[in-house]
């Protein structure tokens, strides 16, 4: 198949559902209560799973009793991590940090002899109903010698840190320089140098779903069926085979509806292969459901940035340097850790800045592992360049939307080849920037401010912009660029597409069906789109990186494209006619004649009659393609950078804010965003993404956090301890396009996914920041909680991060 | 879990079908709805009460059912999101209008939702966005930003107004 036709960015000859608000098809189930999530399925002698885990940190093991729990009535099996291991082998890295010049750990599913993280699972049991399990696992004992724990950044790279995993010399799992240009020079002449340190915490995407695993044997065949929360089930099929020394065709994974997923449910968790041996050893169906506190054990995104921003006095930002570190918790295999090396490589974000000088730093530590979260590293990117340019306009005098401007890529510029070596491909940033300050009514919010406090309630305004690279493919990984896809059109007319991207519920189906429709001339309604099965869908990579649209939608429509002409040449040969004097729309072929012909008619005639009017085809009506975007590049350059990414979606926030003074707390007045996700398939579908990803780093700014004691022992074990944006919590927000195509993707789409998480989340620090203006203060640690903004407006400590 | 505990006996309308159970001390509505009853549309976000997926409504009134202790409802009226479609397999005003609104993504936290909105809208035809926002606030939904859920729950006010706009 053709990855690219000459007509890939062209509109599909038949319009009509592309750019609609299509309500999506697979909204209803769910309303209805009918849709199944993996949780709802169970099969006949289900059993269930517990798992105990590490109450400590850093601990070796010295005992794991399991008669307690062997004793219970109702429990069909109980193993510690050494019995598990000699059945599993270590678990293959998502993305192995050696393959990219850094060191891998071994993971295991359980640990074994030495426990390296708070939550770290230590023994199994299975017993026939979830209580039994749960009940039993509480009687395992487990006898440990606690060790020190490594538990910050500055632990990790003490000289004489504990290493968290036994054998590394050292706590460092990647270190990566991003220099370009002269950037010492640059410092040198730079008129002034700003320096900053902002500290990102860590917080979560906690799905309302959490992760579910349910592992059936077929001991006639010797296969294992998984159904499960998997965003990417032909790469855990992969790793599944590893873990389990089985071949991938006796696999199978199915994936069912997703209640939201963000990357927490890319793989690499132990429980997936975990279920999978249970149920092999007791050929019985093994389910095991992931608690909240369980879920909320998975981190992500902590890192400090020490920034300098080198500037002209006419606010040309000259160099910039960032030694940044991040907190990865202890070595996993799940793909979480490479979004501290995407932080790195998206630097420096949208601005036009040449001298550069980077370092990234990937610690491990004793808090539990990562795993991916929406803007993958991209959203910490966002939040280090925002606040540090804030701060330099309010030390500088500057104006943060002129200074901001002033300095991005302009539009004119691209493809804009960044100092790290991606590839932008579109956008108009200052445009955007102006765009979302009308959309807020920036002036009118100014003048308002300029009243001066009401109550001790102090206004402030706040702007962010943030690039986010989507759809992205790591070399030598199941990071994949591209995607395939299989249309068929029954005998009935009826069209089934069947793709290797999944959906984590946010409607892409539907928008792989719009594309599809007008490809196929035929209404939306005909069509039913399959995901998320290793049996009958092509080989795909799922979900991640905002890519499913930009590659799901790519390939079915070229393969679409192929069926539609197969079909061109059934109908022109019933009619007599050349392929060129017929037109499709709405299900008919049109002659040209007045002659025309149902679709129906066409598939029939196609399946039927092999041997005249359909002699020209090779039957069956169905095409598979690939789309595998042409402006990825994974041959180094000279300087050995990659471009990794094939569209470059980008965004400017706004947000008006008022501090209490008496109380510390923020509340957020206004919000826009002007955003550009290359074309638009379906306004519904990209206004959700983007006000999704907005609660994210809006929730992520104010209030979500993951909080340890200091001997490591996770604070944050409910919702009433990790507090999630709600709906009284969300201002209204405004969102405009300001659009501009991809000029190498399928009708110049753009991830839409990832967008907005590090943005939204600037704009509302930076906003408080605007409001704190008075008191002579900023705050550069996160997240702003009451009680930090309280300290910084009376002068108390927790206002590190630095007097402006 | 113990051989030796009590179940209960009780007696339950759910969704207009009547039901004797006899549930276990210390399970909580969820679970038998679930396990015993088969209605996995409640769902599970975090048997804690916070996040309002397990959302249903006992003797007409909104409740979470993983907080609820099935043993201490000898009989009740019980609803869960199954029950909301009319006889005829239609959806109701309220679920067509989020439908339409492209209210949820994920869905799984429309339980929460939808009930919610139903008792708003039943109190207050003609609610503030205020009103919208306190009504939905004993839910999470982690897919949407609430954005959507707003106009899908203002589109439900306007149908159950005039049910048949044209
Ligand atoms: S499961 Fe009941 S409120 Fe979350
Ligand atoms: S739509 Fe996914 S949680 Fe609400």
């Amino acid at each position: 198949m053709a990855d690219r036709d000459p007509g890939m960015s062209a509109a599909p000859a038949t319009g009509g559902y592309v750019g609609r608000a299509v309500r999506t098809l697979e909204g209803r189930a769910p309303i209805a209560g009918a849709a199944r999530y993996s949780s709802d399925f169970s099969f006949p002698g289900q059993l269930h799973a517990a798992i105990v885990r590490s109450p400590h940190a850093r601990a070796r093991i010295l005992k794991v009793d399991l008669s307690g729990a062997r004793k219970v009535a109702g429990v069909v099996l109980a193993m510690d991590g050494r019995e598990v291991a000699a059945h599993l082998g270590p678990i293959p890295h998502y993305i192995d940090p050696a393959t990219f010049g850094g060191k891998s750990a071994e993971v295991r599913t359980m640990a074994v002899d030495h426990v390296w993280c708070y939550g770290q699972p230590v023994a199994v049991v299975v017993a026939a109903d979830r209580r039994t399990a749960r009940w039993a696992a509480s009687r395992v004992q487990v006898a440990y010698e606690v060790e020190p724990a490594v538990l910050t950044v500055e632990d990790a790279i003490a000289p004489d840190a504990p290493k968290v995993v036994p054998g590394f010399d050292d706590n460092v799992i990647m270190a990566v320089p991003f220099r370009n240009g002269d950037p010492d020079a640059a410092f040198a002449r730079a008129d002034h140098v700003v320096t900053t340190t902002v500290r990102i915490h860590r917080f979560s995407t906690q799905p309302i779903e959490t992760r579910c695993y349910n592992a059936v044997w077929e001991e006639e065949t010797e296969s294992l069926t998984l159904y499960g929360t998997a965003q990417n089930p032909h790469p855990l099929r992969h790793v599944l085979a590893k873990v389990l020394g089985m071949p991938e065709g006796r696999i199978r994974v199915h994936a069912p509806a997703i209640g939201g997923a963000f990357g927490m449910k890319m793989h690499g968790h132990p429980e997936e292969s975990l279920v999978c041996l249970l149920a092999k050893l007791l050929r019985r169906p093994v389910k095991w459901v992931e608690s909240r506190e369980e879920c909320l054990l998975i981190g992500a995104r902590e890192q400090v940035h020490h920034l300098e921003l080198a500037l002209s006095k006419e606010g040309d930002l000259l160099a910039l340097r960032d030694r940044f570190f991040a907190n990865t918790g202890a070595p996993s295999a799940c793909p979480g850790w490479g979004m501290a090396f995407l932080t790195g490589l998206t630097m420096p974000g949208p601005y036009r800045v040449r001298d550069i000088d980077v370092t990234m730093t990937a610690l491990v530590t004793n808090k539990p592992s990562w795993n991916a979260a929406r803007g993958y590293g991209k959203e910490a990117t966002a939040l280090a360049l925002e606040l540090a340019l804030d701060e330099a306009a309010r030390r500088l005098g500057f104006d943060p939307a002129e200074l901001r401007i002033r300095n991005f890529v302009p539009a004119d510029a691209f493809p804009y080849a960044s100092p790290t070596g991606l590839q932008y491909d579109s956008g108009d940033y200052a445009g955007a920037v102006r765009k979302a300050m009308a959309a807020i009514g920036w002036d009118e919010w100014r003048a308002r401010q300029a009243e001066g406090p009401r109550e001790g309630r102090y206004l402030g305004l706040g702007i962010a912009y943030e690039l986010t690279p989507e759809g992205g493919a790591l070399p030598g990984t199941m990071v994949a660029g591209y995607d395939s896809s299989t249309v068929r059109v029954a005998p009935d007319g009826s069209v089934r597409v069947l793709t290797g991207v999944t959906t984590p519920g946010t409607g892409n189906p539907t928008g792989i069906a719009q594309i599809v429709a007008d490809e196929l001339g035929c209404p939306i309604e005909w069509i039913s789109v399959v995901q998320g099965d290793t049996t009958t869908c092509p080989y795909g990579f799922g979900n991640y990186s905002g890519r499913s649209t930009i590659v799901g939608g790519g390939s079915a429509a070229l393969a679409a494209r192929a069926v539609r002409a197969q079909m061109e040449a059934v109908a022109a040969a019933m009619l007599g006619v050349g392929v060129q004097a017929l037109r499709l729309s709405d299900g008919v072929f049109d002659g040209g004649d007045g002659r025309s012909l149902a679709f129906a008619d066409v598939a029939w005639a196609a399946y039927t009659r092999a041997y005249d009017v359909a002699s020209c085809i090779t039957p069956p009506l169905e095409a598979q393609a690939t789309f595998r975007p042409p402006n990825i590049r994974h041959s180094p350059d000279a300087e050995g950078r990659i471009n990794p990414y094939p569209s470059y979606s980008n965004a400017a926030y706004a947000t008006v804010v008022e501090v209490d003074s008496a109380t510390g707390q923020v509340k957020l007045l206004a919000f826009a965003a002007a955003h550009d996700c290359g074309r638009v398939i379906n306004p519904l579908l990209v206004e959700g993404q983007a006000c999704g990803a907005i609660a994210f780093g809006l929730g992520g700014a104010l209030m979500e956090e993951i909080r340890f004691d200091a001997g490591g022992h996770q604070l944050t074990r409910s919702f009433m301890d990790y507090v999630m944006p709600r709906a009284e919590d969300m201002p209204g927000v405004t969102l405009v396009h300001h659009d501009s195509p991809n000029p190498d993707t399928y009708m110049g789409l753009k991830g839409a996914g990832e967008a907005g998480v590090g943005g939204s989340a600037a704009a509302v620090v930076n906003a408080v920041n605007d409001a704190l203006r008075p008191f002579g203060v900023a705050i550069h640690d996160l997240p702003l909680s009451p009680a930090r903004v309280w300290a910084a407006i009376h002068g108390r400590s927790g206002a590190a991060g630095g007097a402006a | 879990m113990d051989d030796l505990a009590q179940s209960v006996l009780v007696q339950w309308r759910v969704n207009g079908v009547l039901h004797e159970l006899d549930v276990l001390p210390g399970l909580s509505l969820l679970d038998v709805l679930r396990e015993q009853l088969n209605l996995t549309g409640t769902h599970m976000g975090c048997m804690t009460g916070h996040c309002g997926a397990c959302t249903v409504m006992i003797d007409g009134r909104i409740a979470k059912s993983c907080i609820a202790q099935a043993a201490t409802l000898p009989r009740a009226e019980i609803r869960t999101i199954e029950g909301l479609m009319g006889p005829d397999g239609r959806l109701s005003p309220v679920q067509q209008a989020f439908w339409d609104e492209a209210g949820f993504q994920c869905g799984y936290c429309a339980p929460g939702m939808l009930f919610s909105a139903i008792e708003l809208l039943a109190e207050t035809p003609d609610p503030t966005d205020a009103e919208i926002d306190s009504a939905l606030a004993g839910s999470l939904c982690r897919c949407t930003g609430y954005q959507s859920l707003r106009r899908a729950v203002r589109a439900a006010a306007r149908a159950l107004k005039d049910p048949n706009p044209d």
